[in-house]
């Protein structure tokens, strides 16, 4: 039986001791303040709270903390310095893929996941990539455009 | 105050945990974090005790045995499912079509079918392929068909003391196989209605026919006695067979909300599978572009 939760945020090593069934959501907002982590359905429908959950796209408000016992978890604040981080972030900005921004960071790990596994995905697979993100702002296409700008930017780096 | 959660690491502890105290089991959490949710900041809350069971690497992984059976462990969740080379078509195909991509790393087979609900996507071609599953307590072990398993909408058979070890499916080879689901978008939907129907044919006869309809009634349908009707014949009695075979399945499915839509697309999707088998269609999957 395990008492405290022992997990990796951003690195970082984190004990939780509380309620096993808090859901990671709470646990990344508002004790470790990365508040890049969005709310938004809290259902696990719109995306908006993605997170890298040992190199998995997973959404963190459907997750309780007593799930990720021993697991690496990475948010936008984990990834966005990074070479790969910074290739998306920029190509979203390049690309004006972002209006009002709430869907941003899950929209950033999504392309972060998807490029991982498929560094030169078609358009179809950028799609299905960000299937499970919903934006309310921009029709998708500057997102899909800015992704594919990120992978033909990237070039060699998401084959590492 | 809500009730008491468990965090076993090893599947002794977990039976332990389960017989002394009732807690069900929360594999992914994707259902019961959604029933238990209370808003920003809140921790989920449910009327009963919980044990996560998440950690548990008896409950992991997929194995093909020798006898050309496949093992899927009760936490493989949709994307391992769906990405396995040994697990059967009908079966990768639904996975692969469960909510998306965050929701098929997070939800789990044994969740799926331990919630029971009648839009759950899994048991659906696992009742076709005539699935069973490994349940376990401190008694021991024991199996039963995911058909029997799942007596209704949120009703299973599963004791006070037991919990979903595996889904074991054993060997099947279709000549014909074909899997629809209908939701209202292609991602995150709910399904609206589900297909499977396999076939397989030896010299022009039909040695075996399966069909199976999810979201059609309280639980999972597939009626034996209809498929009694054309399995055994000739591929050219079909034409002759179909509409006996297609009432005998109106007639088994029992569509609460919107029945006349569920009941014309089932009939509409079985007709085409069996249309295109009597118009000597290539062997393999049906429909698929």
């Amino acid at each position: 039986m395990l008492s405290e939760i022992v997990f990796y945020v951003n690195d970082k090593k984190t004990v939780f001791s509380g309620n096993p069934l808090t859901r990671l959501i709470d646990v990344l907002r508002d004790d470790l303040h990365l508040t890049g982590v969005k709310e938004g359905c809290g259902e696990g429908e719109c995306g908006a709270c993605s997170v890298l959950k040992d190199g998995k796209l997973v959404t963190s408000c459907i997750i309780p903390v007593g799930a990720v016992n021993g697991s690496h978890i990475y948010t936008i604040e984990g990834i966005r310095d990074t070479e790969k981080g910074k290739c998306i972030v920029d190509a979203f900005v390049e690309g004006g893929a972002v209006q009002c921004g709430f869907c941003i960071p899950g929209m950033v790990m999504a392309a972060y996941a998807l490029l991982e596994s498929n560094p030169h995905p078609d358009d179809e697979a950028i799609r299905q990539g960000i299937s499970g993100n919903i934006c309310r702002c921009t029709g998708y296409d500057l997102i899909v455009e800015s992704i594919k700008l990120a992978s033909e930017r990237g070039g060699a780096l998401w084959e590492k | 105050m809500g009730e008491m959660i468990y965090v076993p690491t090893t599947l002794e502890e977990a039976l332990q945990i389960r017989k002394e105290t009732g807690a069900r089991p929360l594999a992914g959490g994707s259902d019961i974090m959604v029933q238990g949710k209370r808003g920003i900041g809140l921790c989920p809350e449910l009327p009963y005790s919980v044990m996560i069971i998440s950690g548990l690497d008896e409950l992991k992984g997929i194995t093909a045995s020798e006898d050309g059976s496949v093992t899927i462990g009760a936490l493989a969740t949709p994307s391992e499912i769906a990405s396995s080379s040994i697990v059967p078509w009908h079966v990768r195909k639904a996975a692969s079509g469960m909510g998306a991509i965050a929701l098929r790393n997070t939800a789990t087979i044994g969740g799926n079918i331990g919630n029971a609900s009648p839009k759950g996507d899994l048991p659906q071609p696992l009742i076709l392929l005539d699935a069973y599953l490994v349940l376990a307590s401190e008694r021991g072990e024991r199996t039963i068909s995911v058909d029997d398993f799942i007596i209704g909408a949120k009703k299973t058979a599963l004791m006070d003391d037991e919990i979903i070890k595996s889904v074991v499916i054993p060997h099947s080879s279709f000549t014909y196989s074909y899997y629809r689901k209908i939701g209202m978008r292609r991602a995150n939907a709910i399904s609206k209605l589900s297909l499977s129907a396999a076939m397989t044919v030896q010299n022009g006869e039909i040695t075996d026919f399966r069909a199976s309809s999810g979201a059609a009634g309280p639980k999972v349908i597939r009626s034996r006695s209809a498929e009694d009707i054309i399995r055994g014949r000739k591929i050219d009695e079909i034409p002759s067979l179909k509409e006996d075979f297609l009432s005998a399945w109106n007639d088994a499915i029992s569509p609460h909300a919107m029945p006349e839509y569920r009941r014309h697309t089932t009939r509409r999707m079985l007709e085409y599978f069996l249309d295109e088998i009597s118009r000597g269609a290539e062997p393999g999957i049906i429909g698929e572009e």
